[in-house]
């Protein structure tokens, strides 16, 4: 039966073409367009490898009158360490970061300052891009970006200044410059702090407390990221710090959080696609084939209904034939299958050369606009190299999906086919 | 010789017509049996219900000790497949397979080697005188050398009977008469019993016995 089914697929192989490249295109379509969808997914995460966490929280803060000395960057608002200490009861919460972000306005020129713990991941992650130095020890030390140390001709062991108060240089810190909370200097959070709760503008706009912070990073397990999110927003909603006002009487910032949902639209590329565009794709090309598939057999079967007629004749039972029909059928399945996977390998491969952007919101590494003679450079962009890879997962649901496509198919065909009398096609053929 | 086929008060109506009305006859083994008749007498027909191709209306057909009338559509192909051999006017060979394979159809359902299967299909090649042309397809063949191959393939299940439908009607006059000869001797040297329909009296004549139809029923059996 095998035999024949191969011979009569290589003989009349023009006949099944239609139906292998219908096949060849489910399954193109069907792993491709998947593995695009998860591609952007992960896209979307790779900003936050910057940081060892999946999710980051601010909160909005208010523009101060007299832009000078130090203060929160980009306005962002204190967050307090109860808050922080709630989230981090959340059950799928497995660690949590924090940092200060300040901009310094000094006499000699302009300073992005970030307050680190050294010892939490954030601060373990960004003590991994030391290129050169150790990371400060005491809070006299700093780190200094290495172009920034570079355009200001800073080596290490010198001083800096930083509003007011003398700094060593103990290392340089090697970052992209367009990464989530870039920034020039790096010194220890306590000293962060310190730093801010003595500044007279800072306080002025916001009430900062000496354990605040204006950024957290958040990692939570992935399956349940989601959930954790909406808790997190249900704390920061809940902050009752948020029913205050400013020192100037002003209504306290609502929190963001960001995730990598929210990258995902500021992600452009050439074939950016939603992950409901990729299912309502997917199900037309699916509903198609098997309506094309199924035509064309039907076709087939009635271009052969006089061998059919003969097979019957020299004792070919309904079971015998429905055999032969699903052999044919399930050759051209694979034939199909193993074009389609060939053509995916090929077009993922193709699709791993090509770039994605990512533009990171303004918030998350801020630049004063005021500063640049270009206001649009502070706009940061991250681009990467498409992560799309051969899904096994897609490539077991397009064998699946093409399976049934075949099944029901074949047993169209098996159906019209048995209802054929052998005498009948032999009186009227 | 034994009884082989077993016909009693046999009716069959197509659309409003009786074609073939309570007709009865025996048919003994090793028998050449042609039957004749205008068109549209019901030869066909008859041949039809005889090999399990088509279901009676009325009566009943035994073909060795198994009641055709009774069998569903499953049991009738097995039953077709080891008892009965099948002879068309046009030759019905399945293009996309060559002279051995098309010999070899009927064993393709049964759980046969392929080595066996060809080797069976080989021997019946050789007795229809097929031998060299056993990779040539349908379409490379004569129209003689085709009838051959379906004489062939009636014969790979060694049946109890070999229908044949006008087997000659698709041939010139010479090639009708070598597959004549071709059934005549398997039936003198293997005993192969034949039940032919034909239009041609001289291939009648040849046969051991003639039963005449009109209007589906027997007017002459000789």
């Amino acid at each position: 039966m095998l035999h024949y089914a191969i011979k009569e697929l290589l003989k009349r192989s023009k006949l099944y073409l239609l139906s292998v490249m219908v096949i060849g295109l489910v399954t193109l379509m069907v792993i491709t367009l998947n593995s695009l969808g998860d591609a952007y997914k992960e896209a979307s995460r790779l900003p936050f490898n910057d940081i060892q966490g999946t999710i980051i929280m601010q909160r909005n803060g208010n523009v101060p009158e007299d832009i000078s000395g130090v203060l929160l960057s980009c306005s962002l608002a204190p967050i307090r360490q109860e808050v922080i200490s709630r989230i981090s009861k959340i059950d799928d919460v497995r660690d949590i970061s924090t940092a200060l972000s300040l901009w310094v306005f000094d006499a000699d020129h302009f300073k992005r300052v970030l307050g680190v713990n050294w010892s939490d991941n954030f601060g373990k992650k960004l003590a991994s891009k030391l290129i050169e130095g150790t990371i400060p020890k005491t809070n006299q030390e700093v780190l200094v970006e290495k172009t920034y140390a570079q355009k200001n001709a800073l080596e290490i062991g010198r001083k800096i200044d930083i509003a007011g108060q003398q700094f060593t240089i103990v290392g340089f810190i090697g970052t992209a410059g367009n990464e989530v909370v870039a920034s020039d200097i790096y010194l220890n959070l306590r000293e962060a702090q310190e730093m801010a709760y003595q500044s007279k503008n800072l306080q002025e706009v916001e009430a900062f407390d000496k354990t605040d912070v204006n950024i957290v990073f958040i990692d939570a397990a992935y399956p349940n990221m989601v959930a954790a999110t909406q808790q997190i927003k249900q704390i920061a909603t809940s902050d009752e710090s948020n029913a205050g006002k400013t020192p100037l009487g002003q209504t306290i910032g609502n929190y963001n959080i960001y995730t990598p949902e929210s990258f995902e639209d500021q992600i452009s590329a050439v074939f950016h696609i939603s992950d409901k565009l990729i299912w309502i794709i997917s199900l037309v090309i699916s509903v198609g084939a098997a309506l094309i598939a199924a035509r064309n057999t039907l076709h087939n079967i009635l271009e052969r209904r006089r061998e059919f007629g003969i097979m019957k004749s020299v004792g070919f039972r309904s079971r015998d034939i429905s055999r032969e029909v699903g052999i044919e059928t399930f050759i051209q399945v694979l034939v199909g299958f193993a074009i389609g996977l060939i053509l995916s390998a090929t077009a993922i491969v193709a699709l791993a050369h090509t770039s994605v952007s990512i533009a990171i919101p303004w918030e998350l590494s801020p630049y004063p606009h005021f500063l640049l003679a270009n206001p649009n450079e502070a706009n940061v962009v991250q681009t990467h190299l498409l992560p799309i890879k051969l899904e096994p997962l897609y490539v077991l649901s397009s064998f699946l999906i093409i399976l049934v496509i075949g099944l029901i198919t074949s047993f169209l065909g098996t159906w019209q086919i048995n209802r054929l009398k052998p005498m009948e096609v032999m009186r009227y053929e | 010789m034994s009884k082989i086929v077993s016909v009693n008060q046999l009716s069959k109506t197509l659309g409003n017509i009786r074609v073939i009305d309570n007709v009865s006859f025996d048919i003994e083994s090793g028998e050449f049996l042609a039957v004749q008749g205008p068109s549209g007498s019901g030869k066909t027909t008859l041949l039809g219900l005889l090999a399990g191709l088509e279901k009676a209306d009325e009566g009943s057909i035994l073909i060795g000790d198994e009641e055709l009338t009774s069998m569903t559509e499953d049991q009738l192909a097995l039953f077709r497949r080891h008892n009965i051999g099948f002879v068309f006017q046009t030759f019905n060979l399945i293009p996309t397979l060559n002279t051995l394979e098309n010999i070899a159809l009927p064993l393709y359902p049964e759980r046969i080697n392929r080595k066996d299967m060809l080797e069976r299909a080989r021997k019946a090649a050789y007795d229809v005188g097929l031998s060299e042309r056993l990779d040539h397809y349908p379409n490379e063949l004569s129209g003689g050398e085709q009838q051959r191959v379906a004489v062939a393939r009636s014969l790979i299940n060694e049946p109890k009977v070999i229908f044949a439908d006008e087997p000659t009607g698709n041939l010139d006059s010479k090639t009708g008469e070598k597959i004549i000869e071709l059934l005549h001797k398997l039936n003198t040297e293997k005993g192969q019993t034949f039940v032919l329909v034909t239009h041609d009296d001289k291939i009648a004549k040849k046969s051991s016995r003639i039963i005449r139809l009109i209007d589906g029923r027997i007017k002459h059996d000789k």
